[in-house]
Formats: structure tokens, C-alpha cells, sequence
């Protein structure tokens, strides 16, 4: 017994080395971030990092999946509720509300690793925790409207009120090891009874968090504190190096051919550095890097893309992250009126001045698309045909002549406003210290001085410009011109980064004193019908209908520009040749991460069938 | 010399808590609050949510009464907790991360200490030589190249280029700590010296770049010291009273010489004890510096204060030892 142990030791240190992959039909997989905690804490109370996310895709079992091509699919349950299948019904329940309900059948063959049955007691557990008073969930806004009916061991119904329709994405809900944790979570039940979760909100916070821990901390999983449900559980955490998981022979999808000639070991190498990291993957000891692991430049760069031809694949997956320029239009600062940023004529000037395309290709050889709207091209709300902006800088100086600017004798634009002489010389913001936003900075300066734009750069380090009194202060001439930076572009958009008003909840979106500055609509713009557009889009349960009502919204907001649409960045990943099934796109697995399908994750030397092919979802160096 | 200590020590408490209070209030000023980012990411949240999660994290109350808090728990040994580790910072910090720091930063400095005193000695007892000339040549540029490029330079070196080019050479590892646990040496899966081993391999290279800047100056601050100390009047008469050129060195010169290098020491072992944030971070190191760094930016203001205040603790400890051990290496110093 000890010899076994010893040699499984032996032969973990030695796939730090350079034997890896096929050989021992193992997958190492090189990270720049570590999880703090995994498995127990399930809420992600204590830590919502991605890697967390990520490895726990190989852990834990989604009961419905969501595919690299954004479609739902059953993993541990039997159906996808649909309308046609008559396990999801949409009902009106007046004041323009909807209540979704989902019936949804655990697969009769989920079993925990080890052995005991996943069932609706699971599901109530999880559901249970998350309603518990003064839980500190970071989406309360999904806790506040789910609801849950078990109707037996096996089928449940989860309720949604009100209802959106991308509720109708991915698992409604999750579950978690009632016969592992629930003994525990008795003890904390018992410790809050009588607190108060306003005035004790602190202890509360406290007793949950050590609840979690007990199931989440690398000692606790290598003492065995927990089960999994996913192709793999864990076996082996070693806090700054890896995590090594292997098969769990109970779960209860099998790939095609077999589960033995796919992966039988995955493991997580941490290496923070991500240069270090490089070094790593150029050793060979790397088989596929994860989604928090390289840098865009570092994918291209010389001493990687030259040792790949025969030896690695290196991807660039368009994702969700995309980067703008948000403008005030505020009318009530001075700058703004006299600039006149809150016409959509300059706005439109500008972004004809801006050469995007230049761009890309000169920072990132194209590999990261020049968007046009806020929503990314893989969402299925996308609209491809709306208004496009050129680089034209007749277009531009035309556009900025119809509104008076005219050029001064310093070669910058200046017109008279209210018998003031005012020059267009415009604030640019964005985190100081990103070199790539820099870069950008400088390259659209240059592009606006040759249409007699100046432009004064006011960069700070982002805790600052993003600090609650600064970029939510628009309204207060914080900040009075642009401002780059980049949101995420979710999967469940709702329209809310421009709406005025979300015409469901009545919530203003728009930061000002009114309303303690909340929203994100931080540039201030408002237009009614786009308020109307996507507060209906959201409650539209029919996809085809759903998909006219973003068009529209999107359609006037290229035209009106509340925001200069750059770019969405794209995530890089390095797999090695013969890997199969290892592939992302924007939103696969709901996060965008591979391994959302990680049973089908396998060597083709190994018999491993290739189902997805990752050159479909991705860009990659010529 | 006791009376002095003791006075010393009462002296470091309104010091400390000074120090605590300048820490935890830069540490609070800072722009930005923790779930600042938290609302970025989830558009959803409203006001109401906002304000409930503020008041689970202790964020609500005003700075003062923050820092009472914190000081009233630390003081009863509860540093409270890592938010971003969700285990106590006491724990994250001491039993995790200080050891690690201590054994990299440890192992850097009596390296660089065991290099830089003999090769110091050696090189001001032979100067002007062709070797002092080379050690003199060879700590400028230990003292002049930054860490942060050997640290990427070494492992170019070791981890690709000469594992590439010399067939046998072996491959470095490229950063981190091994994957080994204690616990499989006390359930005997591995060997003690096998689990040594590794620890011992994985660590090469960064005490190597972080021991290069101290050991070049070490070397020509004992080079510097011994040679003022060796023209000294009272190196002459030993000479001339006819005692030996070994105990003239070793027994008058170094002893006197070693008072300067023994300052240098003392105010670099905090340093030790706050680790190497780039070294740690070239070679992915989970020591102090990283830990300290990390909290900073993830605004984990617990760990952040345990770490702070342990290191203002230590110096303010180790500038006193530093005195004491004035008073042994030099018996002209005394203390009353």
C-alpha cells in the first residue's frame, strides 16, 4: 500500500517535469491564478474568482449544461425544459409581470462520488442555504426571485417570479451534498437562530463563511471533507502548485468509445507568473493553458508562436469583455454643451476620426474584431446589420463643421458658444498603468488632432477612476469627456448598461444624487424607445421576438452612440496537438471557460472522438 | 541594560499604536472600497442588496469605529478574517505565508551573509589584487543588475536554453513550490530527504537572485570596513608588538570590523520577514511579499493590517536588537 501511495507521489512531481499528455492519458493544465477555496463553498460566498469556476466544471455537474454554441443541453437532467415539451410554462401575472415555471427530473443514474444518489433533497439543501436570512450571496437579485416545488425524490419545479427570459439559460438552479453538509448546517442554523440579519449581519456573515470552509479549504478536501458529481473529483491539493483530479467512475455520462480512452487525470498547474508561466508552456510541461493564464501579447509573442508549428495550437477566442469609450452627456456641464457631447452629431464625428481598424491590426494583428455594437457577435441577440462607423475623416470634419467648429489659428477646432470662444479640447480617461489602453490612447490622440481634435489625457489608477465617486459622478462634471474602459457583455443582457429607466423594475440607471448614484448608465444618456425595446426584450419568452426587439434597440443605439463601440478582446489559449474536445467559446459553460464538457476531453492517440472543434470559435495566428 | 530594555520596550507601544493607526487609516483611504468591483459585475444588484452586503463585511461604519474594532479584537489575538481567503488572517499569514518567506528569504540572506564576509575579507587583505579587482567587478554587477531581470534571466537559463542545448542538463523547475505535502512524509509515502529534496531544487533559483543584490553589497561594505578598520593606529601596534598577521585580523581588525556589517544585518532581517515581492513573483513564490501585495490590491484589509503591523512590530524589535548587539560585538558601548 505504501509503495502505491509513494509512486502515485513520485508521479506528480514528475509531471511538474516534462513528462505529461498522452502518454499517461493526462491532461495538465497550466494556470496563473490559484483558487482560494473549491467544492464546499458553493454560493461562491467566499470566492467568485473564474479558475474556482473553471476547475469546478470538472467537479461538479451542471444539471443542465450550456454548450460552446450557447444552446442548452441535459447533463444530470433528463430534458431541457422547453415550451414544446411542456415542462416550461410562461403565465401572466398582471402589471406586465411574468412567472416562469421549469419542471426539471434528476437523471436516474446521478450518484455522488461516492455512490449515494443525487436527488431533490440535494436541491433543497442548496436552495435552503441560499434563502437563509443574511446570507451575503453576491446575486441576490436571482435569490429574490427563485422559488422552488419538490414533488418527489426526482422531479422538482423551480419557479421564477418575475421572470426573465434568460432564466431559461443554462441550470435555474444548483444542488449540493445534503448528507455531507447538512449535519453542519444544522449547527449554524441552531448558532443564527435569534440574530438578526440587519443588526447582526457581520456574524451571520461569519458563521456561514466558516460553514463553507469546512468543505472548501485544500485541507479540508485532502482529508476527504467532501463528494463531487462531475467526470472527475478531487484527489490531491497542494496549495501553490497544483490540484490533481482523476475519473470518478460514478458519474453517469460516458463519451463515445468509452471513458478509458479519454483523460483519466487532470491537473491544475498554478504558476502566478504568467512570463514564468510561458517559460513553462515552452518546456513542454503544459498541455493546454486554462482561461486565466496568458496574456493577449504573451500568445503572440516571438519565442512562443515559433515553437508551436507541429507542437501547439494557439487560439484566440473572441470573448465578452468589451472594451469602449463611454462619453458624458450630461447637459448640466459646461464642457458637454459646449463641446456639444450630448449631440449625437459629435459623438458620430469622433467615432468616424477613431481608425479602429488601424487599431486592431496594429496592436493585436487583428485578432481582436472591431465591434459595433455592446453586444458581442456570439451572443444570439446580436444584430450584424446596424449602422458601422468608417475611419473618414472628410465624414468627421463635415459632421463637426455642421455644428460650427471651425479650425483656429493653432490648428485645433473652435467655435462660439453663447458669445464664448470655445476650443474642442476633450478629457480622456482610463486606468493608468495598462499599457495597452495607453497604447490606445496615444494612437486615437493623433487620429483626432488631424480633424482638430486636442485632447487632454487625465489617467489614474484604477481603484480610482473606478471608485464610486468618480466614475458614478458623470452627473457632477467628474469627469466631462471620455472615458475608456470595458464592460462584460452578458449572455443575460438586458439592455441595463443604457436604459434610462428599466421599465419592469422602475429603477432609474442613470447615476445621479437622486438616486445614491447607482446604475451604469454612468455617461447619462436616455432614450425612451430603447428603454421601451429591451424592458419588453426581457420579458419575451419567444426567441424570435426576443431577438426583433434587441435588433431595433441596438439599431438606435448605433445610430444615437451613446458609447464608441473598440473592440471585444479575445482570451488566448495554447493546446497542445492531439488534444480534442478542449474548447471554448464566449460563453460556454455560461462562463465561456473550457471544460465545460470535460468527459469528451481526451488524446486522439488515445481513441479520443473529436466533437468540437475549437477553429469554429476562434481566431488563431497565421 | 535591563532597565534600558524594558524602558525601550515601553517605548514601543504608543509607537506601534501609532503605527497601527497610519497603517489602517492609509489602508482605508485608499480609493475604492472592496465590493466596489462586486457592482461592476453584477449590473443586478440594487441599492438595498448593495447596502445589505456592506453591512455583512463591516463596511458601513465609519472609519473610527472600524479601527476600535479591529484594535479591540487584535489585541485579544483575533485579526479576524481574509475576505478574499475566507480563513482567519492570522492563520493565512503566519501558518501559511510566513514560512514559506522566511525559508526563501532565510536561506537568501545567510547565503548572501556566508558569501559576502569571507569574500569582504578576502578581498580587503588583498587589495588591489587581480582577484580583488574581479570581486569588486563581480559585486557591481550583482549590485547593479535588478532582480527582477536574473530572476527571468536564471530561469531562461535553466528552465529552457541550457536544458535545449546541454543533452542531460536538467530542467529547472519553473517557479513555485513542489508538489509535495508534509503529510506525505508523515504517512510515509515519501521520504524526508526525498520531500527535502524537492524543496531544496525548487528553491535554488530564487535564493540565488535574491541573495545576489545583498551578497555584492555585504562584499564591499566588508571589504570597505575591514580596510579602514586595518589602517587603524592600534592595527600598527599590534603589528608591532609582534602578535601574528591571522590574530591581528581575525582577533583586532574583524571583530571591530564586523559592527557596521552587524547594523546591516539587523535592519535587514524585517526585510526578510516582509519577503520579496518580486522575487515571489517571478518564481511564483506564495511568501509574504506576494501575500502583503495581493492584499493590498484586493483590498483585504484584515491581512493587510496583520501583515503590516507584524512587520512594524518587527522592526521596531529588531532595530532594539540591533542596539543590544552593539553592546556585545563593542564593549566601548554600554547602556544604562
Amino acid at each position: 500500500m505504501q509503495k502505491v501511495g509513494k509512486l502515485a507521489v513520485l508521479g506528480i512531481t514528475a509531471l511538474g517535469l516534462a513528462l505529461a499528455g498522452p502518454q499517461d492519458n493526462s491532461l495538465v493544465i497550466g494556470a496563473s491564478q490559484e483558487p482560494r477555496v473549491l467544492a464546499g463553498d458553493f454560493l461562491s460566498v467566499i470566492s467568485n474568482q473564474s479558475i474556482k469556476s473553471e476547475i469546478e466544471q470538472y467537479l461538479f455537474a451542471p444539471l443542465i449544461g450550456f454548450n460552446a454554441n450557447s444552446e442548452n443541453f441535459p447533463v444530470l437532467a433528463t430534458q431541457v425544459p422547453t415550451q414544446q415539451n411542456g415542462r416550461l410554462r410562461v403565465t401572466d401575472i398582471g402589471g406586465g409581470k411574468k412567472r416562469l415555471e421549469m419542471d426539471l427530473t434528476i437523471r436516474p443514474d446521478a450518484r455522488w462520488s461516492d455512490g449515494k444518489p443525487i436527488t431533490t433533497e440535494d436541491v433543497q439543501f442548496y436552495f435552503e442555504v441560499g434563502k437563509a436570512k443574511g446570507m451575503p450571496v453576491l446575486n441576490p437579485d436571482y435569490w429574490e426571485r427563485v422559488n422552488l416545488r419538490v414533488k418527489d425524490a426526482r422531479n422538482f419545479t423551480v419557479i421564477f417570479e418575475p421572470a426573465y427570459y434568460y432564466d431559461t439559460y443554462g441550470s435555474p438552479i444548483g444542488y449540493a451534498p445534503k448528507h455531507i453538509m447538512g449535519p453542519e448546517w444544522e449547527k449554524v442554523k441552531a448558532a443564527a437562530r435569534g440574530l438578526d440579519s440587519d443588526k447582526d449581519a457581520e456574524k451571520l456573515n461569519e458563521l456561514y463563511r466558516n460553514f463553507f470552509l469546512k468543505f472548501a479549504t485544500p485541507q479540508a478536501l485532502n482529508r476527504g471533507a467532501m463528494v463531487y458529481s462531475g467526470p472527475f473529483k478531487l484527489k490531491r491539493w497542494v496549495p501553490g502548485n497544483s490540484i490533481e483530479m482523476e475519473r470518478n467512475p460514478n458519474f453517469p455520462i460516458k463519451p463515445e468509445g468509452g471513458e478509458s480512452k479519454y483523460v483519466q487525470k487532470v491537473v491544475y498547474r498554478f504558476i502566478q507568473n504568467t512570463n514564468s508561466l510561458l517559460v513553462a508552456v515552452i518546456g513542454g510541461s503544459i498541455d493546454a493553458t486554462s482561461s486565466v493564464s496568458l496574456t493577449f501579447d504573451q500568445a503572440r509573442s516571438k519565442q512562443l508562436t515559433s515553437r508551436a508549428p507541429g507542437r501547439f495550437d494557439i487560439w484566440f477566442v473572441p470573448g465578452a469583455i468589451w472594451e469602449h469609450i463611454d462619453i458624458n452627456k450630461f447637459e448640466n456641464c459646461q464642457t458637454v454643451r459646449d463641446l456639444g457631447l450630448n449631440d449625437k452629431r459629435t459623438r458620430q464625428a469622433i467615432l468616424h476620426a477613431l481608425n479602429r481598424e488601424g487599431l486592431v491590426k496594429a496592436f493585436f494583428d487583428g485578432l481582436q474584431p472591431v465591434a459595433h455594437t455592446w453586444i458581442a457577435p456570439v451572443n444570439p441577440l446580436f444584430n450584424p446589420n446596424v449602422k458601422k462607423y468608417e475611419f473618414d475623416l472628410k465624414k468627421a470634419e463635415a459632421l463637426l463643421a455642421e455644428m460650427g467648429w471651425r479650425k483656429g489659428p493653432d490648428g485645433i477646432l473652435q467655435r462660439t458658444v453663447g458669445g464664448r470662444t470655445v476650443r474642442f479640447e476633450i478629457e480622456y480617461v482610463t486606468t493608468a498603468g495598462n499599457a495597452i489602453r495607453e497604447r490606445t490612447q496615444q494612437f486615437f490622440a493623433e487620429d483626432l488632432k488631424k480633424i482638430g481634435i486636442a485632447v487632454k489625457i487625465n489617467n489614474a489608477p484604477s481603484a480610482v477612476v473606478f471608485a464610486d465617486d468618480y466614475i458614478q459622478r458623470a452627473s457632477e462634471c467628474k469627469w466631462t469627456g471620455m472615458f475608456e474602459f470595458a464592460w462584460v457583455s452578458n449572455l443575460q443582457e438586458d439592455g441595463g448598461l443604457f436604459q434610462y429607466k428599466n421599465l419592469n423594475t422602475g429603477a432609474i440607471m442613470v447615476p445621479t444624487k437622486e438616486n445614491n448614484y447607482q446604475g451604469q448608465n454612468i455617461g447619462g444618456w436616455r432614450n425612451d424607445e430603447f428603454d421601451r425595446l429591451t424592458s419588453q426584450a426581457v420579458l419575451e419568452f419567444d426567441e424570435a421576438k426576443r431577438k426583433a426587439l434587441f435588433a431595433r434597440a441596438q439599431e438606435i443605439w448605433a445610430e444615437e452612440l451613446p458609447a464608441l463601440p473598440l473592440y471585444f478582446r479575445a482570451n488566448p489559449y495554447v493546446v497542445r496537438k492531439g488534444l480534442v474536445n478542449y474548447v471554448a467559446s464566449a460563453y460556454s459553460g455560461g462562463y465561456g471557460y473550457p471544460g465545460w464538457n470535460a468527459w469528451e476531453i481526451g488524446w486522439e492517440s488515445r481513441g479520443a472522438v473529436k466533437k468540437w472543434d475549437q477553429a469554429k470559435y476562434a481566431l488563431s495566428v497565421k | 541594560m535591563f532597565a534600558y530594555t524594558v524602558r525601550r520596550l515601553l517605548q514601543m507601544i504608543p509607537l506601534l499604536l501609532a503605527a497601527s493607526v497610519v497603517i489602517y487609516a492609509l489602508l482605508a483611504l485608499q480609493p475604492g472600497d472592496p465590493l466596489d468591483e462586486l457592482r461592476r459585475q453584477n449590473p443586478r444588484i440594487t441599492a438595498e442588496q448593495f447596502e445589505a452586503l456592506k453591512r455583512a463585511y463591516g463596511l458601513d461604519q465609519p472609519l473610527h469605529i472600524r479601527y476600535f474594532k479591529w484594535l479591540s479584537r487584535a489585541v485579544q489575538g483575533d485579526l479576524g478574517y481574509s475576505r478574499t481567503y475566507g480563513i482567519p488572517a492570522a492563520e493565512y499569514i503566519f501558518v501559511q505565508r510566513l514560512p514559506k518567506t522566511l525559508l526563501l528569504s532565510g536561506l537568501a540572506l545567510t547565503l548572501a551573509l556566508v558569501v559576502a564576509i569571507p569574500v569582504g575579507v578576502f578581498s580587503a587583505v588583498r587589495q588591489y589584487s587581480l582577484a580583488d579587482y574581479a570581486i569588486t567587478f563581480l559585486s557591481f554587477v550583482g549590485f547593479s543588475m535588478p532582480v527582477f531581470f536574473l530572476g527571468i534571466l536564471l530561469l531562461y537559463l535553466f528552465a529552457i536554453w541550457l536544458p535545449d542545448h546541454i543533452p542531460g542538463f536538467p530542467r529547472f523547475p519553473t517557479g513555485g513550490v513542489p508538489g509535495v505535502l508534509w503529510e506525505d512524509v508523515r504517512s510515509g509515502a515519501i521520504s524526508f530527504w526525498y520531500f527535502l529534496g524537492q524543496w531544496a531544487w525548487h528553491l535554488i533559483l530564487p535564493v540565488i537572485a535574491l541573495s545576489s543584490l545583498q551578497m555584492a553589497e555585504w562584499t564591499r561594505f566588508m571589504r570597505a570596513s575591514l580596510l579602514e578598520v586595518l589602517s587603524q593606529d592600534y592595527i600598527r601596534t599590534a603589528r608591532a608588538k609582534g602578535l601574528s598577521e591571522r590574530v591581528v585580523l581575525y582577533k583586532h581588525a574583524l571583530r571591530n570590523a564586523l559592527i557596521p556589517i552587524v547594523t546591516l544585518v539587523g535592519l535587514a532581517i524585517p526585510g526578510v520577514l516582509g519577503g520579496a515581492t518580486i522575487t515571489e513573483t517571478i518564481f511564483s513564490y506564495p511568501g509574504m511579499g506576494r501575500a502583503i501585495f495581493d492584499a493590498l490590491v484586493e483590498k483585504d484589509y484584515n491581512v493587510a493590517m496583520a501583515a503590516l503591523a507584524f512587520l512594524a512590530l518587527m522592526t521596531a524589535l529588531f532595530n532594539l536588537l540591533a542596539d543590544l548587539a552593539y553592546a556585545v560585538v563593542d564593549p566601548r558601548i554600554r547602556y544604562s
